[in-house]
């Protein structure tokens, strides 16, 4: 048990005064190292720690401690690890997911929060916080009358800050692009690696998908849609670099197959690929076992690992070891490395979210673009 | 001899204005932030922060006009560059193992004799190596010198000599920050640095970086891991002994007392002074006569507050 929760019991039975203060004095989940103790308060049948974490049970329950209201879990993570979860309380037969409200720490994705768990010795990035001192880029907003997807598409682009006409400027194409400055503050992330002279100043298309479960899956019409016209009408109304090294497309899980996919009808058009927890389904033998959305994935990954080819210069991958999508990201490296491109992997003690996906884009994006900061003392 | 005066970073907190007050400055003031490359002729700020006009020589957009009328001199100047570019590279793949070694040894606990030798030994190598990539790059420019008098190029040489004119009849010359290899091409290239010597001066970040004897570039907490300093380039030669280390705070990692440590014995005798966000050190006839908010690396790897005479 956590020592701070035998505390609780060292004389004896805690009365509801000392079930306050225990709760009152200290921050929750309990973090030590090498393990988290997690505790919830309240009256229930069961509790249950779900956190989707691959190689784990995703239920995990909670037991209740003695002459209390505390129910407690204790597991081991390595330290620096992160992941997302939620309490499942079950009242009168009914079982509901819950934030954990001794825990203030938030992760928000397009399908609402999770309550964080931050294993011993991990720290948000400071370069992912606003930084008072960092000039701030802009956003601008760029329609395009699709022939693709016969439809109009709202593009917001990012724009350094002291952006001039002009200069040229690389760019970066950015899959769930708005997803991405919501959830993986990726305006705070950009302005301050700019202002760092981490990354060069530079333009990036923020693009996001009213179907991205059918357009994000190998869709010849988003792949068209990235070449023949998105990039165009960027080029047309904004200073761009003319050279393959100084464009790029970015994705998370879906979003980093289609990049890859784009990517791959248009070899070495786009020179620099970020690709965190790609979702590159594909099947050895046989018909794969996930969801029939995969379809269209697998039959991509598939025909790309027969015969595969260059398709980027550089190629930056990261993906959690806590995601079952690790196993995914580890057959595909070989595959994308003997092509003679160069590719960095990083994993990371973390899980499918986009926080993860946050804290990996320093390394990803100076590695990709990497900025003047040897040189430049200002 | 002329007075300089170093500072750290201008930003969040300008103190570019209290150390012109402290020069009597008789002559208009003129500023030199080719290191700022494109963005060079937005001196705005810089204005707002003295409150007084400036005149800015141009030197990067200068050189780009100079490079576009005159390509010979523009093959000339990409020929050197690219042996510049490539001679660092190999530089660097002999530095690598020396600076391992020497960081290795200084690690190492042993209280003997024997190791206190191989340490000496071992920076002493990496000291000869600088040395000898010093006189390579100079081989290089001494080349490029002699070419480019070759080449004669009399509007480069009226261009040169109205700069020098505008020099000459300035009070104060400002060099700002920026781009470090860019900024000392750019002087070099317009043969200012004769006249720059007799003037005073007051020069920031990559600027103070330029009129030391050797520019060394530094950074601990790159998003790719430490990397061991490099000599990249001579700098001017206006100010002697002094390893100007401009954003030392972010920059260096103070954590590791070896890595200091071989940083400030690797370039002694020069004093390695830290210019920070508020930090000054004033220089005549190459003495700091006053400092304020600037530390030396000690031999041990520790700060030590600059002490003036």
């Amino acid at each position: 048990m956590n020592p701070i929760v035998e505390s609780l019991y060292r004389e004896g039975n805690p009365d509801a005064e000392a079930v306050d203060k225990f709760i009152q004095q200290n921050q929750f989940p309990l973090v030590e190292p090498g393990h988290v103790t997690f505790v919830y308060r309240g009256q229930a049948q069961a509790v249950h720690l779900r956190s989707w974490i691959s190689g784990l049970d995703t239920a995990q329950p909670l037991v209740p401690l003695e002459a209390s209201d505390l129910w407690a879990l204790t597991i081991e993570l390595p330290d620096k690890s992160r992941f997302e979860y939620k309490f499942e309380v079950e009242e009168n037969g009914v079982k509901q997911l819950v934030l954990d409200d001794l825990n203030g720490v938030l992760a928000h994705d397009p399908f609402g929060a999770n309550s964080v768990c931050q294993g011993y010795g991990y720290e948000r990035p400071g370069w992912t916080l606003h930084d008072p001192t960092a000039r701030s880029g802009s956003l601008d907003t760029l329609k395009i009358a699709s022939r693709s997807f016969r439809d109009t598409r709202e593009i917001q682009i990012y724009l350094p800050a002291q952006f001039r006409r002009n200069r040229t400027y690389p760019l970066l194409i950015v899959h769930d692009g708005l997803d991405y400055l919501r959830y993986a503050d990726l305006k705070n992330v950009l302005d301050n690696l700019i202002h760092r002279f981490e990354i060069p100043a530079m333009i990036v298309a923020l693009t996001q998908s009213p179907d991205r479960l059918i357009e994000y899956t190998g869709d010849e019409r988003q792949a068209r849609f990235l070449g023949e016209e998105l990039l165009p009408a960027i080029a047309a109304k904004f200073p761009l670099l003319d050279d393959s090294n100084a464009r790029g497309l970015a994705g998370a899980s879906l979003g980093g197959v289609a990049a890859l996919h784009a990517a791959s009808r248009y070899p070495k058009l786009f020179g620099q690929l970020l690709l965190q927890s790609g979702a590159f389904a594909f099947s050895d033998l046989g018909r794969h076992k996930k969801d029939p959305v995969f379809d269209p994935v697998v039959r991509f990954v598939n025909e790309y690992r027969n015969t595969p080819y260059p398709i980027a210069e550089k190629i930056f991958m990261s993906c959690g070891i806590y995601e079952s999508l690790i196993y995914e990201n580890r057959s595909l490296l070989p595959v994308l490395q003997d092509q003679g491109m160069q590719i960095f992997f990083e994993e990371s003690r973390d899980a499918h979210n986009w926080e993860n996906w946050r804290d990996r884009l320093r390394q990803g994006l100076s590695w990709l673009f990497p900025g003047p900061l040897w040189m430049v003392y200002e | 001899m002329s007075v300089q005066i170093m500072l750290g970073p201008q930003t969040p907190h300008s103190n570019l204005k209290n150390a012109i007050d402290s020069l009597s400055v008789n002559g208009p003031v003129v500023s030199i932030t080719a290191g700022w490359r494109d963005s060079e002729a937005e001196i705005d700020e810089l204005q707002a922060a003295i409150g007084s006009p400036i005149e800015d020589l141009n030197l990067y957009h200068l050189a780009e006009e100079l490079f576009s009328r005159e390509p010979k001199l523009h093959a000339l100047h990409r020929e050197r560059q690219d042996k510049l570019l490539e001679l660092q590279r190999l530089y660097r793949i002999r530095l690598t193992p020396g600076m391992t070694a020497a960081r290795k040894l200084l690690r190492d606990k042993a209280e003997s004799d024997l190791l206190r030798l191989e340490q000496r030994a071992a920076i002493s190598q990496v000291r000869s190596l600088d040395r000898h990539h010093l006189r390579r790059i100079s081989a290089i420019h001494q080349e490029f010198d002699r070419r480019r008098a070759e080449v004669l190029i009399p509007s480069a040489t009226s261009l040169v000599q109205s700069l020098q004119k505008k020099l000459a009849e300035s009070g104060l010359v400002l060099i700002a920050g920026g781009h470090v290899s860019v900024l000392v091409n750019r002087i070099r290239l317009f043969r200012l640095v004769d006249m720059l010597a007799q003037k005073p001066i007051i020069a920031w970040s990559a600027g103070a970086m330029v009129l030391g004897e050797r520019i060394v570039l530094f950074h601990d907490d790159a998003p790719q891991g430490k990397r061991d300093a490099e000599v990249l380039d001579a700098g001017l030669g206006i100010v002697r002994n002094v390893i100007p280390l401009p954003q030392a705070k972010s920059r260096l990692d103070w954590s590791s007392r070896n890595r200091m440590a071989l940083f400030s014995r690797r370039f002694a005798p020069a004093k390695c002074c830290t210019l920070d966000n508020g930090s000054i050190i004033h220089l005549q006839d190459d003495r700091m006569t006053y400092a304020s908010l600037c530390s030396v690396i000690t031999r041990s790897g520790m700060k030590k507050p600059v002490v003036t005479r």
